[in-house]
């Protein structure tokens, strides 16, 4: 039964950790919070949906066609929409995320109309045995998708130029454009990679859970809570707080009531911003007036 | 005179870090007392860790005998000592003389209640509160911008209305960083003469961050030097351009 | 013009509006009756929302929850305990006044900015779960209706009779919520938003005018929350989603971010407008989602700016951009 939740729970986690991931990127090259982000990983798990579905493509072209159409809506979020309210109030980025949220919700509904979509299985995997554990091919495919790409983003990150550039800019982006790095463009593709990641979450959970326009607001208060347990723009601590809430949502659900794992991530949020605002790894958040 | 600010071996430490190291000199009634030392001295940390917004780790900051150190800086502000930032405190979108209407917030009598309802005395006090903020700003010779978007000021007169509006309360003590950065030569004259008659007719005791050594030497009665966290000298103008350390820690390389 | 008539011109503008009001029933039939007093609510809840996000220039996400805790905060008091319900209005302000009390309160944390959103949004998805779990207390799904009343001998069923009551209660909340813009406490709010530092070195305490804020804007909300359950006669979860959210956002950001005048006239402007939209899934997300992107390329700081622009008379004293 524990083993059975924390697998569970980990498989979860691994998404939340993706979504918490995706919107850390955003965050540390643009300082900006995509509001809006949720409905980003929505829209990447409806373009999915109707490829396989409708357009009838195999689920891995589908995958990649729909990241690739993400990250270039993201891109061009960032270019058309981001840029052009920077100079304004300093609220005007955070509704320009929400309203771009809220477009790609409604249009997922005059689309889908109010209904609930099953995504057809993806893998046909046969479940693992040992013991009393069993997993099943949905967990060993959701685990091991996120360990390859965080894997081969962390990589990225420690061992190449890319990586000092992300630090470079996120350190000082007034250095960072003196030494020469485009950090307009720089920031523009930060937001493709952030909406391709997120994208990845969303096509990821299609197949085992239910679309619906609305996936996005959980999902945004998920990759939130992760972000704050692990501390605002703490890359690895996203993915680490994303996975400690998912099975902590399988343990609140199992052990206390099933209806707390829908607001497991509400009171993790309201938990560690009174306990420990700066998260496990974030740096200290709290001004002092 | 007495002392009204009576600052005793103040320390800060963040992680190990010592930025301010066991300082203490006095501060009298309606004398300008001006700190200086190179880049990194922990001037600014001084200011921050009697004004509140560092906690001090060591020490004590007492205002006319009762120690403020490590309250809020709200809390002290309340208490009389006051402070202008280095890079600019207005609030722009606020006109200029609401900018100095703010700085009157604490004295304005008149609950929420009151306020919300509209009662006559909330009223009242808001108008008095007013009349008070124009005539603060026509000592000043600053009444013709009362209405103008305080943003929309030029450099010299946005540090003018800053201090106007500090010193607006009546504050005891007052905290200067840097106020004649990047001023006009006329403005600048203009700003020390608002120094001189704060601290000469209105008995301010005046704590000034300058860099620059001229307008420190005409202005200041007693100068503290600092270097590495650490008071190096204190004394008043002709002891500081006698004394070694400071020759060589301070003004020996400019 | 002499300059001391402009403001006692503007008062008297401000007064003529709801006098004029008055006479509207004569002029409606059901249908438009029902979305005039739409309006006055939606108005109510523009300015608690402009507040926060306008003159306290806080990101929240609160605001529907304070209105949907006044709004069964009425029923519940009108339904389960039989007040009447012209007296739960002020009770369903405290009680949301009290909600925002409670969304804020990490402020005196030292929590600003989007860790304040992220909590406030914690809180608003919260409280929706709430609505749905507490069964005994609020109906869950089947929510709550509210018993037939009478106030005076008229009933408060008719729409007409309601539309007197929410603009009595209208008029004196948008006033004292001026009053409130115009004072120091008005001041030391846009202080915040301007440069909270600053604002602490002149002995305001910061933390405490966030929570005022919230719980000022809280307490028109949740009035309006009432206003709204005698309105549509019965409470439901789904009232107080994600469509509130971005309608509100779309009404502040139209009139002008901070301004009273611009949060009616945003709330005038986009309620009556919806009943159409309703007709097809998606429509309402879709239309507010480009409003609010609309309004940000092209007039931040909405219609209010450029009503200040035709003329001083619309110059609201506590607000520049």
């Amino acid at each position: 039964m524990f083993l059975q939740l924390t697998l569970g729970g980990l498989s979860q986690g691994a998404i939340y950790a993706l979504v918490a991931l995706s919107l850390t990127v955003v965050y540390r090259s643009t300082t900006v919070v995509n509001f809006g982000h949720g409905d980003f990983v929505m829209a990447g798990a409806f373009i999915s949906y109707v490829l396989v579905v409708i357009a009838g493509v195999a689920f891995l072209p589908a995958a990649v066609l729909a990241v690739l159409a993400m990250f270039v809506l993201g891109v061009l979020f960032s270019r058309g929409l981001i840029r052009r309210v920077r100079g304004g109030p300093h609220i005007g980025l955070a509704l320009m995320c929400i309203a771009a949220g809220y477009v790609l919700r409604g249009i997922a509904r005059m689309v889908w109309g109010r209904e609930v979509l099953p995504m057809p299985r993806v893998f046909d995997i046969e479940p693992i045995f040992i013991g009393n554990l069993v997993i099943t091919g949905d967990a060993v495919f959701i685990i091991g998708t996120v360990l390859v790409l965080l894997l081969t983003l962390f990589g990225l990150l420690a061992f190449t130029d890319l990586g000092k550039m992300v630090q470079a800019v996120y350190q000082s982006p007034r250095g960072a454009r003196l030494i020469g790095l485009n950090v307009e463009l720089f920031d523009d593709f930060s937001w493709g990679v952030g909406a391709a990641l997120g994208a990845i979450g969303g096509i990821l959970i299609a197949p085992v859970s239910l679309l619906h326009p609305d996936l996005g607001a959980s999902f945004l208060i998920k990759g939130f809570a992760a972000m704050t347990l692990g501390g605002f723009g703490a890359p690895f601590g996203a993915v680490l707080g994303g996975l400690i809430l998912g099975v902590a949502e399988q343990y609140a659900g199992a052990y206390i009531d099933t209806s707390l794992i829908e607001i497991t991530a509400y009171l993790v949020i309201v938990l560690v911003l009174f306990l420990r605002p700066q998260g496990l790894f974030g740096r200290k958040a709290v001004v002092k007036v | 005179m007495s002392d009204l600010l009576q600052v005793s071996s103040l320390g800060v430490r963040f992680s190990g870090l010592t930025a301010l190291d066991d300082v203490s000199f006095t501060l009298r009634e309606g004398e300008v007392r001006a700190v200086i030392g190179p880049n990194g001295a922990g001037k600014t940390t001084l200011f921050n860790a009697i004004s509140g917004y560092v906690t001090p780790t060591s020490g004590a900051v007492l205002l006319q005998g009762r120690d403020l150190a490590g309250q809020s800086p709200h809390a002290i502000a309340e208490h009389g000592v006051r402070r202008t930032f280095q890079n600019g405190g207005l609030f722009p979108a606020l006109t200029v003389l609401e900018n100095v209407m703010t700085g009157l917030h604490a004295q304005t009598p008149g609950s929420f209640l009151d306020i919300v309802l509209g009662r006559r005395h909330a009223i009242e006090a808001e108008q008095a509160a007013r009349a008070q903020a124009h005539d603060l700003l026509k000592l000043m010779s600053m009444d013709h911008m009362a209405d103008h978007r305080a943003g929309d000021l030029s450099g010299g007169q946005q540090r003018i209305v800053e201090i106007v509006r500090t010193v607006a309360s009546d504050p005891p003590v007052l905290l200067l960083d840097e106020p004649a950065v990047g001023l006009s030569p006329v403005a600048r004259d203009q700003m020390l003469e608002i120094i001189r008659r704060l601290a000469g007719e209105k008995g301010v005791g005046i704590l000034l961050i300058e860099h620059a050594v001229e307008l420190v030497m005409s202005v200041a009665d007693r100068i503290l030097v600092m270097a590495a966290g650490k008071r190096i000298a204190d004394g008043t103008v002709p002891e500081i351009r006698e004394d070694r350390a400071v020759l060589e820690a301070y003004l020996g390389y400019a | 013009m002499q300059v001391s008539s402009l403001p006692r011109l503007r008062r008297r503008l401000f007064w003529a509006v709801p006098v004029l009001l008055l006479a509207l029933p004569l002029l409606t039939n059901e249908y438009t009756q029902f979305v005039a007093n739409g309006m006055l609510i939606a108005a109510l809840v523009t300015l608690g929302f402009s507040l926060v996000i306008g003159n306290l220039g806080q990101l929240a996400f609160a605001n529907t929850a304070f209105f949907g805790l006044g709004a069964y905060a009425s029923a519940i008091l009108s339904a389960t305990l039989g007040l009447p319900w012209i007296v739960t209005i002020p009770l369903s302000g405290l009680v949301g006044a009290l909600g925002g009390f409670v969304a804020s309160s990490a402020a005196l944390r030292g929590i600003r900015a989007y860790y304040l959103a992220i909590i406030t949004l914690a809180f608003g998805e919260l409280m929706r779960w709430v609505y749905v779990h507490a069964r005994p207390v609020t109906g869950g799904t089947n929510g709550l209706a509210l018993p037939k009343e009478t106030l005076f001998g008229f009933s408060l069923s008719d729409d007409k009779v309601k539309f007197y009551v929410f603009l009595l209660v209208a008029v004196l909340l948008i006033k004292a919520t001026s009053n409130l813009l115009r004072s120091r406490l008005g001041r030391a709010i846009m202080a915040v938003r301007e440069n909270e530092v600053a604002t602490a070195s002149l002995g305001i305490p910061t933390a405490r005018i966030i929570l005022m804020t919230f719980a000022w804007s809280g307490f028109v909300t949740g009035c309006a929350g009432a206003l709204f359950a005698r309105h549509v006669g019965h409470v439901f979860p789904e009232s107080f989603g994600m469509i509130q959210l971005i309608s509100s956002f779309a009404m502040v950001l139209v009139g002008g971010l901070g301004s009273i005048l611009g949060a009616v006239l945003g709330a005038v402007l986009l309620t009556a407008l919806p009943e159409y939209l309703r007709a097809f899934p998606g429509l309402e997300e879709l239309f507010f989602g480009l409003i609010v992107g609309a309004v940000l390329l092209v007039l931040p700081m909405g219609l209010a700016s450029l009503l200040r622009r035709a003329s001083p008379l619309f110059s609201e004293r506590y607000y520049r951009e």
